[in-house]
């Protein structure tokens, strides 16, 4: 019979493997004795290059015989003429193939082989991408000959349109080919950099495209398409400006925390500067009396010089301006191929109704047509989506919960009073907080949020809140919003810290100027400690 | 023909409850025979070894059993002229021993046996103008040595004497289109590379540059059927995985992300009931025969290369893939590496019968506090 091989009994096996590990072990030390003697005697010769030859093929990962080779092979350089020194490295790069033959992930093989070539007088740059060429091919994954790769591209001038091609081989072999995905991505950009919101090049989708198509659970492909679709979102830097000509206040949010200052950015104001030296914070309240003389003014600009980006605001008769940044729009050729994606994507659904890339991709590209419009049928989607992927059911109600509150912000209305309202939603975490610096009301009753968070401090207009019915455990968003008239947390899991009981009694002994209601104690459900 | 998810399966007699005193006698014990043919092979990354072996001691409660004099006497002998730190007596110093050593100075509170400064200098001088860091004088440029650099610098209290802009700046140059990092500039995101870039900036405190929520998904996407961690799509799933990312999602607070209870049913199944220590998979140590009559014996002996370039381990692994012969496991082994991580990510999923450690260094956080170390996470 073919292909039967004895297994010996497992005490006879043991013995042998025992006795094959000392004699190898016996071996392995002898060796690598020898080259650290010869080594802290200062021998660089020969039969250093011999001695670490032999060490090196099955140790690859031992560091110090590489330099200790380096070390030799610098010395010899010395002694001998140009022509011989190409001879002893292109040696050296026989004896690096076969180390990577062995093992073709070690990283000490491959730097020495990047080494090898800084000291060649002449590379063979052609050989080196036959090298990767052919070491790919046994291996699409891996990274080491991928990093090499991009040496040998660089130094030699390899175009990208050429790497471009390569990819598309490899991505057409159909197998395992993430590597190639993410290389697309680092080479596309070098052809056309930040495209405009509203270019539409649908080439750029067809290749992923194709890809799922032919094996929808491919995910290197969703994973990239991904990618394509949100590549031309901007994403603004400041989100809000609120501006009260009788509070005398202008506020900044800002979409992320600024950076940590080493150099100084600055905040124009109409024609005035004013310097932000803060660190990673999001919200910059500007001095009183920052636009005092500017009564007459009806209109007002706020630019960041960071990013050179800038908000216009016009004061309306309230002396409250509020502008906030809006979704780019969709250009029609851009919409009609988004709409197009779409269909196929559905198409696809119907054939593989528990794909969840192809259910995830469908509620991103209906967010990029009509966010609004497809709500209800992206709800219906996520649902489904934590049925067929349970593990990932976390992220998907994160994510849920970000499209939801996105879309209450473009529904909100701006009037005296600005209301944010998601109740009853299985919301369960909160963001954008950086978009709602001049709501006045909020209502997240009957939700799963775990906690007001810090970044709740952005709610600066903020003068009633409703969050009954939730988990939350912890005030902290709560410590430093000056307007809040109004709290109501019935139903959640209060954890009284110090700091919040300190904060409670601020509120009811009336340091703070305003009344605060607090009716959820009774029915609270708190831990004390 | 779909393309098959890699992954294993778990035999329902995998162990199922953590048998740390198992674990504790294991690494007690490992290193004290000296002839022992894997032991002396990984001789090159020995300090790395001894930093692995002595945290999940501590993490376990049982530091004591180790030899904390003939450590650091040893740990003495391994620094150089430079200053730089080798992993062994004759080897030569790196960025990634140095760091390995002052961990485990910081976790015996001696870091003065050492001469400090030198290793600041050393360390200083690994940066080059773009703001990368070599590993040492020989110049491999990775993003795994500019955590390196950092974390050791943080432990002894000196990150400013680097140019941090640059250095922020390298490793944000690594950020790619799935939010994650690689090893240099235009290298596949991997997550031994992300945990390192994570740390990075929650030292350096830029975690706010992360996209988290990108990130996070590339994270989550690591967990396969069986619940554990692969490193990167399309890969098997490591144990050393379910730190590596499961660190990184702490780090940039989405660990809730993951789904914690499959996940650690995989890490216990990576112990070994009768010698203790964690393998980096499941395993099963009798060979089972099919029913066809086919004995296929394919034995190849893969060498590991852990992502942080630290180990070669000899794994006896037989892989039979196929839509019909499931993956089957001959004898499997145990190591120190996968040992720690294996503790490590269960105490990261709430494992109370493990000390609190720390995502970033992957220390126990009590010995941070000591040092008056609190990196940033974000929420």
């Amino acid at each position: 019979m073919h292909g039967r091989v004895k297994i010996k009994s497992t005490a006879q096996q043991e013995e042998e493997k025992r006795k094959e590990k000392e004699k190898k072990l016996k071996a392995f030390v002898s060796a690598r004795d020898a080259v650290l003697k010869k080594r802290s005697a200062g021998e660089h010769d020969e039969e250093a290059l011999q001695l670490t030859r032999q060490l090196l093929s099955s140790n690859p990962d031992f560091a110090t015989l590489w330099n200790y080779r380096r070390e030799v092979l610098l010395h010899l350089e010395t002694l001998r003429e140009k022509d011989e020194v190409q001879k002893l490295y292109e040696s050296e790069l026989h004896f690096i193939e076969a180390c990577l033959k062995v093992n073709p992930k070690s990283y000490g093989c491959w730097h020495h082989r990047t080494w090898v070539n800084t000291r060649l007088p002449q590379p063979d740059w052609t050989r080196e991408l036959g090298l990767c060429d052919r070491c790919l091919s046994l291996d699409e994954r891996n990274f080491h000959c991928w990093d090499y790769r991009r040496v040998v591209v660089k130094a030699s001038g390899v175009s990208v349109e050429q790497e471009l091609q390569f990819t598309d081989r490899l991505i057409g072999s159909n197998f395992s080919n993430y590597s190639s995905w993410h290389y697309r991505s680092t080479l596309l950009p070098q052809l056309h950099p930040q495209p405009a919101p509203d270019s539409a090049p649908n080439t750029k989708y067809e290749l992923s495209h194709n890809a799922f198509f032919t094996d929808p659970n491919d995910q290197s492909a969703w994973f990239y398409y991904r990618w394509l679709l949100g590549r031309a979102e901007r994403e603004e830097m400041i989100s809000c400006v609120y501006v009260s000509r009788e509070g005398e206040r202008v506020s900044v949010a800002f979409s992320k925390p600024l950076c940590k200052v080493y150099n100084m950015y600055s905040l124009f104001i109409h024609t005035l500067m004013h310097k932000i030296f803060n660190c990673l914070c999001q919200l910059c309240d500007l001095p009183p009396g920052s636009i005092s003389d500017m009564s007459n003014e009806h209109n007002l600009t706020i630019h960041w010089t960071e990013k050179h980006t800038h908000r216009d605001c016009n004061l309306d008769d309230l002396h409250v301006c509020v502008c906030i940044c809006g979704r780019s729009e969709l250009s029609v050729e851009k919409s009609s191929v988004l709409q197009a994606e779409l269909q196929s994507c559905n198409q696809l659904l119907e054939l593989e109704p528990q794909n969840k890339w192809c259910l995830l991709t469908i509620i991103l590209l209906m967010r990029a047509l009509d966010p609004l419009g497809h709500e209800k049928e992206t709800l219906a989607h996520f649902q489904t989506l934590k049925e067929v992927d349970p593990m990932r059911s976390t992220y998907y109600s994160d994510l849920c919960s970000k499209f939801l509150i996105e879309n209450t912000i473009l529904k909100m209305e701006y009037a005296e009073v600005r209301v944010f309202s998601l109740s009853n939603k299985n919301l369960t975490t909160l963001c954008h907080l950086d978009q709602l610096l001049f709501v006045t009301h909020i209502n997240l009753s009957s939700n799963q949020l775990l906690r007001l968070p810090p970044h709740f401090a952005m709610l600066q207009c903020l003068e009633v809140l409703e969050a009954d019915d939730n988990a939350i455990e912890n005030l902290e968003g709560l410590y430093h919003l000056p307007k809040l008239e109004e709290v109501s947390l019935r139903n959640n899991r209060i954890l009284f810290s110090k700091k919040s009981k300190c904060f409670i009694r601020n509120c009811f002994s009336g340091v703070k100027s305003q009344c605060l209601v607090w009716p959820c104690f009774k029915d609270s459900v708190f831990f004390i400690n | 023909m779909g393309t098959q998810v890699k992954d294993v399966v778990i035999k329902p007699e995998a162990p199922n409850t953590l048998l740390l005193d198992k674990h504790a006698d294991y690494i007690a014990a490992y290193g004290s025979k000296k002839d022992d043919y894997e032991y002396t092979l990984s001789e090159y990354l020995r300090m790395s070894g001894i930093y692995w072996g002595l945290t999940v001691m501590d993490l376990m409660g049982q530091l004591s059993r180790m030899n904390r004099e003939e450590i650091i006497e040893f740990i003495k002998s391994c620094q150089h002229d430079c200053g730089g730190i080798s992993a062994s007596t004759g080897h030569d110093p790196h960025l990634l021993y140095t760091l390995s050593a002052v961990q485990i100075l910081s976790l015996y509170d001696s870091i003065n046996v050492i001469d400090v400064d030198k290793v600041v200098d050393y360390v200083k001088g690994l940066q080059q103008e773009d703001g990368s860091f070599a590993g040492d004088k020989w110049g491999e440029i990775d993003t795994r040595f500019s955590f390196c650099a950092v974390a050791t610098l943080a432990l002894l209290g000196k990150l400013d004497v680097i140019n941090m802009d640059k250095a922020v700046g390298f490793v944000l140059s690594c950020m790619n289109f799935d939010g994650g990092f690689g090893c240099r500039p235009g290298s596949e995101s991997h997550a031994g590379q992300i945990y390192c870039c994570t740390g990075f900036l929650s030292i350096t405190g830029q975690l706010h540059k992360v996209n988290a929520d990108l990130l996070g998904w590339w994270l989550c996407e690591r967990q396969l059927p069986s619940g554990g961690l692969n490193g990167r799509p399309e890969k098997l799933p490591d144990v050393c995985y379910s730190w590596w990312v499961l660190a990184s999602l702490k780090i940039i607070g989405r660990i809730h992300w993951i789904d914690k209870a499959k996940l650690r049913s995989f890490i216990l199944a990576c112990q070994d009931e009768e010698t203790g220590g964690f393998a980096d998979r499941p395993g099963d140590m009798v060979s089972s025969l099919w029913n066809c009559h086919i004995q296929f014996c394919i034995c190849i002996y893969i060498l590991h290369v852990i992502s942080l370039g630290l180990a070669i381990l000899y794994t006896e692994l037989i892989i039979l893939c196929g839509t019909f012969l499931p993956v089957l496991y001959i004898s499997i082994q145990v190591d120190p590496f996968h040992t720690l991580f294996g503790v490590a990510g269960l105490s990261l999923l709430g494992d109370e019968q493990i000390k609190p450690v720390n995502p970033v260094f992957c220390m126990p956080e009590d010995v941070l506090q000591r040092i008056g170390l609190q990196p940033d996470l974000l929420n």
